[in-house]
């Protein structure tokens, strides 16, 4: 059958991913990590890793388990694993979290936590990778969304991979010389695929298909579009090359990395125009929330790419890569997650309560269940807290980066907040709220006698 | 990606008396995807022009001035494959619409909820024509459990969706009123 269902486990993973959010943004105000520590110190890993893989990573997870059936046009393969997937993943990222926090020399954890974190996390983004690489297998040909999916899959399966390697060296359990190699030199690869290949190509694939959507744009393939993915794909493809490089001591990874930086660079590029023209090319005149907060993600985005030019041209990435970096992941990554979140947790509650009842008895809309000029104001205060954020690490001011992340903390909670409002059904007028006697839908754990499918 | 027509003649098979039916259906089958096929025949054949629309081709036909004609088949481009609803969809027995919706300029799921709300006042047995910008892959599901039909696909631009639903007996959702 085609079509698509509602996905059992996406709120869960979502909900999972916003704790984790909240727990950095603490970090952050408490100056744990970066830039209180240096960027390579393990508090800074353990912040790092509470952002990209427990939230940003869990919210990427929980959106394709939804959306995936939605750019392919038929049902997820094997979906009872996305549960499965989801306990290794919080289990395995709150070890892996923990082990940095002890080798920082806080806390008296087992250093083995880190190898066993690892491991655990490995296995549950594997078997992610299966539900996903199944489903997409089984779709061919893949529309051009879908080819980013998977090209942003390989990165993962690439990233974790390094990942795993650094865990076990860190923990003392491998001395390899090949791995000792990958860890002191493949570091900036692991980050590059993780957050350019893993988290943002998956996004600007997911993003073509949902803003066209949203906003009533035309959506025929482009041959830009097409360029941008291959363009992207050959520049993450010429960085996983480099792996090989490290081990073998092959020269020449530094004109590789500018090969495929350069390209990167021009990927973006194009993309952003694709972005102003589906914005232009809009029918819907009025747009929702999710694309007008949208638009601080593209803005994050283009500040990031220019800021990386002017860095590369004037050989000082060393020095910018920590203002740069965070941009790339809360202007650009967080901002557009919070974002698209403001639109996928309506519409999949309204689905889930009033898609039975639609053309029986009155129901509200989606924009019913929110309230756009409340969260606004919140959107507002995350991005200026992003800017803020920036402009303090740009000048090494950690104690106005810490006061920013209180502000960016009470913005995310209070946008959480929105979140479980929209989930009790709460800004729906009473008179349409339970229509027919329908129960009120669980908050981000699915009843186990559900009548959907999973 | 114009490909060069197939040239068949089959004028000397109809003077030397014989049927150039299969001639030309053989001819049709080595097409390549896409390619058109040009035919020269000593009459105007008008029963081919019929067939070969049944096998996807549009026809341009001209004089020759001695009588003959020569027309020239060409593919019509690709439309999307039709997707049906599970079982037993045989859209031949379907009668003609009851109701249209042109749905093009709404944004989702409004589109949804339309369709829902009509197909609801309709009798089982009609058929709902419903013209939407995007497949409305969130329907299908809704529709099934209805005990509704549908058939749809894309327009040969790629533009339009066009979706046929022919409403089911009342069943299904039992538990929506209880």
């Amino acid at each position: 059958m085609f079509g698509a269902t509602l996905s059992r486990w996406t709120m869960s993973y979502f909900a999972a991913a916003l704790i984790f959010l909240a727990i950095g943004e603490v970090m952050m105000v408490l100056g744990f990590g970066y830039p209180v520590s240096s960027i390579e110190a393990p508090e800074t890993l353990a912040l790092v890793h509470t952002i990209a893989l427990g939230w940003l990573s869990l919210l990427m997870a929980g959106a394709l388990l939804q959306f995936v059936p939605v750019l392919v046009g038929r049902p997820l393969s094997l979906p009872g694993l996305a549960l499965p997937a989801l306990v290794l993943l919080v289990v395995g990222i709150t070890g892996l979290v923990l082990g940095f926090v002890s080798l920082a020399g806080a806390g008296s954890f087992s250093p083995l936590l880190l190898p066993f974190g690892a491991t655990v996390t490995i296995a549950g983004f594997g078997l992610l990778v299966i539900v996903f690489a199944t489903t997409l297998w089984q779709a061919r040909p893949l529309p051009l969304p879908a080819r980013f999916v998977a090209v942003g899959l390989g990165s993962l399966v690439a990233t974790i991979a390094l990942g795993g390697t650094y865990a076990f060296v860190l923990a003392g359990l491998s001395d390899t010389q090949a791995a000792i190699d990958l860890t002191l030199e493949g570091l900036s690869l692991h980050a590059a695929l993780g957050l350019g290949g893993w988290l943002s190509f998956t996004t600007m694939g997911v993003s073509y298909r949902l803003l066209t959507m949203f906003m009533l744009s035309p959506d025929r393939e482009r041959q830009s579009s097409r360029i941008v993915w291959a363009l992207g794909a050959a520049a993450l493809g010429i960085v996983a090359c480099i792996v090989p490089m490290i081990l073998s001591g092959s020269a020449g990874r530094v004109v590789l990395l500018l090969i495929a930086a350069l390209a990167g660079v021009i990927a973006i590029g194009i993309y952003m125009a694709d972005i102003v023209r589906i914005y232009r090319g809009r029918k819907r005149k009025l747009i929702e929330l999710n694309s007008r907060a949208g638009i601080g993600a593209f803005a994050a985005l283009t500040v990031a790419t220019i800021f990386f030019l002017a860095l590369a041209v004037s050989g000082q990435i060393e020095r910018g890569v920590g203002p740069l970096v965070y941009l790339v992941t809360f202007g650009w990554l967080t901002g557009m997650g919070l974002a698209q979140l403001y639109k996928i947790v309506p519409f999949i509650t309204w689905l889930e309560c009033y898609g039975p009842l639609l053309g029986r008895m009155p129901t509200p809309r989606v924009q019913d269940l929110v309230v756009e000029t409340r969260a606004a104001f919140w959107f507002r205060l995350f991005y200026l807290t992003v800017i803020v954020a920036s402009a303090a690490l740009c000048l090494d001011n950690a104690s106005l980066f810490r006061v920013s992340s209180l502000g960016q903390l009470i913005a995310v909670n209070a946008l959480l907040w929105e979140f479980v409002a929209t989930r009790r059904l709460s800004n729906v007028p009473s008179n349409l709220r339970l229509s027919g006697g329908f129960a009120r839908p669980h908050l981000f754990f699915p009843p186990f006698q559900s009548r959907r499918q999973p | 990606m114009t490909k060069d027509p197939y040239e068949l003649d089959v004028r000397p098979l109809l003077k030397s008396g014989s049927d150039p039916f299969q001639a030309i259906m053989s001819a049709v089958d080595g097409l390549a995807p896409g390619q058109p096929l040009k035919l020269s025949a000593t009459f105007r054949p008008v029963p081919l022009f019929s067939v070969m629309a049944g096998r996807g081709f549009a026809h341009q036909d001209q004089p020759l001035g001695n009588g003959d004609w020569e027309v020239l088949f060409t593919p019509e481009e690709q439309v999307d494959e039709v997707r049906v609803s599970a079982g037993d969809t045989d859209l031949d027995t379907w009668p003609d619409p009851a109701r249209q919706l042109d749905l093009t300029d709404l944004d989702p799921p409004e589109p949804m909820v339309r369709i829902l709300a009509v197909v609801e006042k309709m009798q089982a047995g009609e058929v709902l024509f419903a013209l939407l910008a995007r497949e409305p892959l969130f329907l299908y599901p809704e529709l099934a459990k209805r005990g509704h039909k549908w058939a749809g696909n894309f327009d040969a631009a790629g533009e339009t969706y066009r979706i046929l639903i022919r409403v089911g007996g009342r069943k299904g959702h039992e538990n929506a009123a209880d």
